[in-house]
């Protein structure tokens, strides 16, 4: 479970991340969209502990992510947008350490690896795998040890087709093993396919937040609800919504308020 | 899981070719410094421990604070660069010691093979004499070499960029190794030695690498070349010095890492 109280960011007088609720359940799959500078990173970063929110609260599996930020990352995977460690680390220094954290064995690591295709890539450094593949290892190693919440930032970037069907299984195994997952994506087919409800945010603050039949309501856009089709109307839907939140939400908030 | 955090930072400082390169560098240089010496005949001879360890002492000096305030610093500077491990269940002070123990265990063994070839070689050329001495000295290199990562780390986390910190960490290595003594000059210059005692003493273990020069020089009795500050440490504290300045080097350890864990601990990753 992750529940969010809230939780605003601002660098200086720039609002990043307007004060925002939600709360995602277990087993439930929420996709956070919008356009660069959305704030979708900044909230993911401040969930993970590797950013300060300026105020609100968060909890991951009943554990606040400041206070208790250590306590709340033992049921927490993340996968940042860039690579987040040094690109000279060996696969399996990195694959050891996260075992290690996750309080699983070691073999259970490389075993997940090479799930992924990458039993013959431990020896190397991040530095020396495509950007595809390092992906796949750090996708790999953040679901290790059966994590109860993930958060994953644009998991799909500069992955090949075959890289994209992984992250996809991944979710969806997160979901059927009972994880909260919230990822950031610009994929709008992923987010469709895989989304219970969707966050459209635009300058910092959610414009729209729904199932997608709630959001193509919203948007005044038919929909047969068949998140399969070859041409689902995610796209419509999105570029309705975001430009609707451009026109009514303001980009720039001091301290919260409208600027 | 600190012992795996541990084993993590180990492995990348040894992957890079600076230790390496500092490794050998600093055995042959030992060595040379150890083998070239005095020669009342004009062959090449070596010294004794005594003598030997006065002249690597300097070579420690020199060298050892500012590589590791350059490599402290850099590894400080590039402690942001974690946000996948930061976002693992361990706190930003772990992720900072484990650096900072890591760099000091693999260039510690480095400082030892370089101390260990040279005084290996004065062992079996001029006799054990001196030989515990010796080690003490190694002892207070280490010390030293933990407290200038320490300082470097701290650089590196407050500096951000790496070009920042690095410059930084040349700016203290040149106050540390030259600034503190030539204050301590321009003092006794100012000052009659009589006043001047307490400050210059204070000056001494406000300088780590200092007090690591008093130290080394005090236990061969070349207390004489420990300069204005060591001599008036001497007038002041008498006997009781050299357990300050030890002392005066751990608190170089603990509270520059303190400051970097305070610091590190609300950057943003």
């Amino acid at each position: 479970m992750i529940d969010i109280r809230g939780f605003a960011k601002h660098f200086g007088e720039r609002c990043a991340l307007a004060p925002l609720d939600l709360r995602v359940a277990p087993g439930e799959v929420v996709a956070l969209v919008g356009p660069n500078g959305a704030g979708k990173s900044t909230l993911l970063r401040c969930l993970a502990g590797t950013l300060a929110p300026s105020a609100g609260t968060a909890s991951v599996a009943a554990w606040d992510v400041v206070k208790d930020g250590v306590a709340a990352r033992r049921h927490l995977g993340y996968l940042p947008q860039r690579l987040g460690v040094p690109s000279t680390t060996v696969v399996a220094d990195l694959a050891a350490l996260i075992a290690a954290a996750r309080g699983v064995p070691g073999r259970a690591a490389r075993a997940c690896l090479a799930e992924a295709g990458l039993e013959d890539r431990l020896g190397a450094t991040l530095g020396e795998l495509s950007g595809g593949q390092r992906q796949r290892v750090l996708l790999a190693l953040a679901t290790l040890g059966g994590v109860d919440a993930l958060l994953l930032d644009e998991p799909s970037i500069s992955l090949d087709a075959e890289g994209a069907d992984e992250v996809r299984e991944a979710i969806r195994a997160a979901r059927q093993r009972g994880a909260a997952v919230l990822f950031a994506s610009h994929h709008l087919h992923d987010v469709a396919a895989l989304a219970d409800r969707i966050v459209v945010m635009v300058g910092g603050r959610v414009t729209a937040l729904g199932s997608l039949p709630d959001l193509a309501a919203a948007a005044g856009v038919r929909w047969s609800g068949d998140r399969e089709a070859v041409d689902p109307p995610i796209e419509r839907i999105y570029r309705v919504l975001v430009t609707r939140g451009r026109e009514t939400s303001p980009l720039r908030v001091v301290r919260g308020s409208a600027a | 899981m600190t012992g795996a955090l541990l084993r993590f930072e180990l492995a990348a400082a040894r992957r890079g070719r600076t230790l390496v390169l500092f490794t050998g560098g600093f055995a042959v240089a030992s060595l040379a410094v150890a083998l070239v010496g005095l020669s009342a005949g004009g062959a090449v001879a070596v010294q004794g421990f005594a003598r030997t360890s006065v002249s690597l002492l300097q070579l420690v000096l020199w060298v050892v604070p500012l590589l590791a305030l350059l490599i402290g610093a850099v590894a400080g500077s590039e402690a942001h660069d974690l946000e996948f491990v930061a976002a693992l269940p361990l706190s930003r002070s772990q992720l900072l010691l484990a650096r900072w123990a890591a760099w000091t265990i693999a260039l510690g063994a480095a400082l030892c093979v370089g101390l260990g070839a040279a005084g290996l070689a004065i062992g079996v050329f001029a006799g054990a004499a001196d030989a515990v001495r010796y080690l003490i000295l190694t002892g207070v290199s280490l010390l030293l070499l933990a407290a200038c990562l320490a300082v470097g780390l701290w650089l590196g986390v407050a500096g951000c960029t790496r070009a920042r910190a690095v410059a930084l960490a040349i700016v203290v290595w040149f106050v540390l190794v030259i600034g503190v003594d030539l204050a301590a000059i321009a003092a006794l210059a100012l000052f009659p030695p009589a006043q001047a005692g307490w400050g210059l003493s204070l000056l001494l273990l406000a300088d780590p690498v200092d007090s690591a020069r008093a130290l080394g020089l005090g236990l061969f009795r070349a207390d004489v070349l420990a300069g204005p500050t060591g001599a008036a440490l001497r007038q002041v504290m008498g006997g009781f010095g050299a357990w300050l300045l030890a002392a005066g080097l751990v608190a170089w350890t603990v509270v520059p890492l303190s400051l970097a864990s305070r610091r590190f601990a609300r950057r943003t990753l």
